[in-house]
């Protein structure tokens, strides 16, 4: 499969027939959102995140692979193929209860984490549900001097709940294709 | 290399490394598979720079030449104006490996003339690793490799494979947190098989009454790792002979392909220098498993091992660490401890002729690797390997 390409998808959608000020207030509303999830990780309040997504979220991270500009169109694996994250509300809070037990050694001592979220937009909005997407840089150091970095795009599909929202799908796309950190023990 | 269902037609290709060379597995025109060098006859240059895709042939980017699928120089610009017609192209081919041969799909190749055929090279160990594969079924490649780096190097990757004393504490994490239950098996009851050339399997015996408490505890959602009924189809029970079948230890086929999690994934510790390991994870499986059962054991694939699996993020740690804090001065005059249960098992031999160990959970595995690893590196030719490189 390949990325949707955010531009052109927005240019057809009822969302851009609203006024400004709805679109402005929306903006701000899921920005502050994407801030304060960010923050609930790089303060490892995971249950906090965890209580963000809905009960048949699907949090998924396909593999990229380095292809040639005519099979770009295979560039990441299908859902149903392999993946990095392909999980389900009970699978996330597995990890998470996982980070809780004093002994996940990948993050005993814990890394520090930065989560940078940019490029916000709203690409669709239906009934309850947002379609967003927006860039990352996730910065880690880990123990003395150690450093990873990703950035990547996430595709999310907001649910709205009352004036904040809960995530209902999360499509996580990375840059690399041979991932350069020894484990994605964090979230993203 | 990799496994024939990845390239199923002619052009498609894989690319993959012999030692730290990137070389091109594809299939000819004829459908045969093709070992070529992945370095241009002129100046050096990359002829392939996708990892996989489908090709007709290969051309260098920089001038121009272009190989066919079998490696042959079929492209030079410039070839009447500039080379007048005396450039023997057939001399300038890719470099070919030197035997590529395929045991039950799965490929290899080396670059050794003088090496055995693939069939004794594997010898009763590596022939039973890859048979636990292969009896699953009609078996295929899943879409996505799993590709990382670790700070480590290779050959504590390897060892790891063998180690079923770190589970407890490596992976306390995941017990915990309900990820993976404590298995039926006993840490009293292990069969080590240590095969030529360095191959070896080492882990529990599973045997036929676990096999049926595992099969209740399969009606259960998030069992399907741990569905190993396909032991007991005849076919299985055929290929693999009373001790494969018993056998739930993860084989490696010397030096660093390691078979896991009951067959349906494979991985390659892909050494860059000393310090860096590249961990490449393969997931197989029977194209015949009902979907629900084939979605189940994709989503348990994803979540076990890779950068992001539940297990081998704390793995990956611990390898990384080892790599960096034994390598001091003082660090490395003493040697590290490989002393559990050494010698205290029994030898067994088969009518098939394969040589096992009953033992207690042991080290016997990776003390024959790291034992081999320095034989192959101290070895003139292959007869001496061969002629040191017997278990019995």
């Amino acid at each position: 499969m390949t990325e949707a390409d955010p531009t052109v998808t927005a240019a057809a959608m009822p969302l851009f027939n609203r006024d400004l000020a709805y679109r402005m207030r929306l903006q701000f509303l899921v920005e502050q959102f994407y801030y304060a999830e960010a923050a609930a990780l790089d303060q490892r309040r995971y249950e906090d995140w965890l209580a963000l997504f809905t009960d048949d979220v699907h949090y998924w991270m396909p593999v990229r692979r380095t292809r040639t500009s005519n099979e770009l169109d295979q560039e990441f694996t299908a859902p149903g193929a392999v993946a990095y994250f392909d999980d389900t509300k009970a699978m996330l809070a597995v990890r998470v209860r996982k980070l809780q037990t004093g002994y996940s050694w990948a993050e005993d001592p814990p890394s520090r984490t930065r989560h940078l979220i940019t490029n916000v937009q709203i690409l669709d909005e239906r009934d309850d549900r947002l379609s967003v997407t927006s860039n990352f840089h996730v910065y880690r150091t880990r123990l003395n001097s150690e450093e990873d970095s990703w950035i990547g795009r996430r595709e999310d599909v907001l649910l709205r709940d009352g004036d904040s929202f809960r995530i209902a799908n999360r499509k996580i796309f990375l840059e690399q294709t041979v991932l350069l950190a020894r484990n994605l023990s964090n979230f993203f | 290399m990799c496994h024939e269902s990845q390239i199923p037609n002619p052009g498609d290709f894989f690319l993959n490394f012999i030692g730290e060379e990137s070389v091109i597995a594809t299939r000819d025109r004829q459908g045969r598979l093709q070992v070529l060098l992945n370095t241009c006859r002129h100046r050096g240059n990359a002829v392939c720079r996708a990892e996989l895709g489908h090709a007709r042939s290969f051309m260098c980017t920089y001038h121009g030449w272009t190989y066919d699928l079998e490696g042959r120089l079929i492209g030079v610009p410039g070839y009447k104006n500039f080379y007048h017609e005396n450039l023997k192209r057939e001399d300038w081919g890719l470099v070919k490996a030197a035997k590529v041969e395929s045991y039950k799909g799965f490929v290899f190749a080396t670059m050794d003339p003088a090496s055995p055929p693939l069939e004794e090279y594997l010898g009763d160990v590596g022939r039973l690793g890859l048979g636990m594969v292969a009896a699953h079924g009609d078996v295929a490649v899943v879409d996505g490799i799993q590709k990382y780096r670790i700070g480590c190097n290779w050959k504590l990757a390897v060892d790891n494979l063998f180690d079923w004393y770190h589970v407890q504490v490596s992976h306390a994490s995941s017990l915990a947190a309900g990820y993976i239950r404590p298995p039926p098996w006993t840490s009293m009851d292990h069969i080590v098989a240590l095969g030529e050339y360095g191959h070896a399997i080492g882990g529990p015996r599973l045997t036929r009454e676990m096999r049926e408490q595992l099969a209740k505890q399969r009606q259960t959602a998030d069992s399907a790792l741990l569905d190993e009924s396909w032991r007991d189809r005849p076919e299985a029970q055929e290929q693999l002979g009373a001790v494969g079948v018993e056998s739930r230890g993860h084989p490696n086929i010397f030096p660093n392909l390691w078979i896991a999690s009951s067959g349906t994934q494979l991985s390659l510790r892909l050494p860059h220098g000393p310090g860096s390991t590249e961990i490449w994870w393969f997931t197989i499986l029977d194209r015949n498993m009902p979907p629900e059962l084939r979605k189940a054991a994709i989503m348990r694939a994803n979540h076990t091992f890779g950068p992001a699996g539940m297990l081998e993020q704390d793995d990956g740690e611990n390898w990384d660490q080892s790599t960096r804090a034994a390598r001091g001065t003082v660090g490395r005059r003493y040697p590290l401890n490989f002393a559990m249960n050494l010698g205290r098992g029994v030898i067994r031999h088969e009518p098939s002729g394969l040589a096992h160990i009953d033992t207690h959970i042991s080290e016997h595995a990776q003390l024959w690797t790291y034992r081999s690893w320095a034989e192959w590196m101290a070895a003139e030719d292959w007869d001496t390997l061969r002629s040191k490189g017997r278990a019995q």
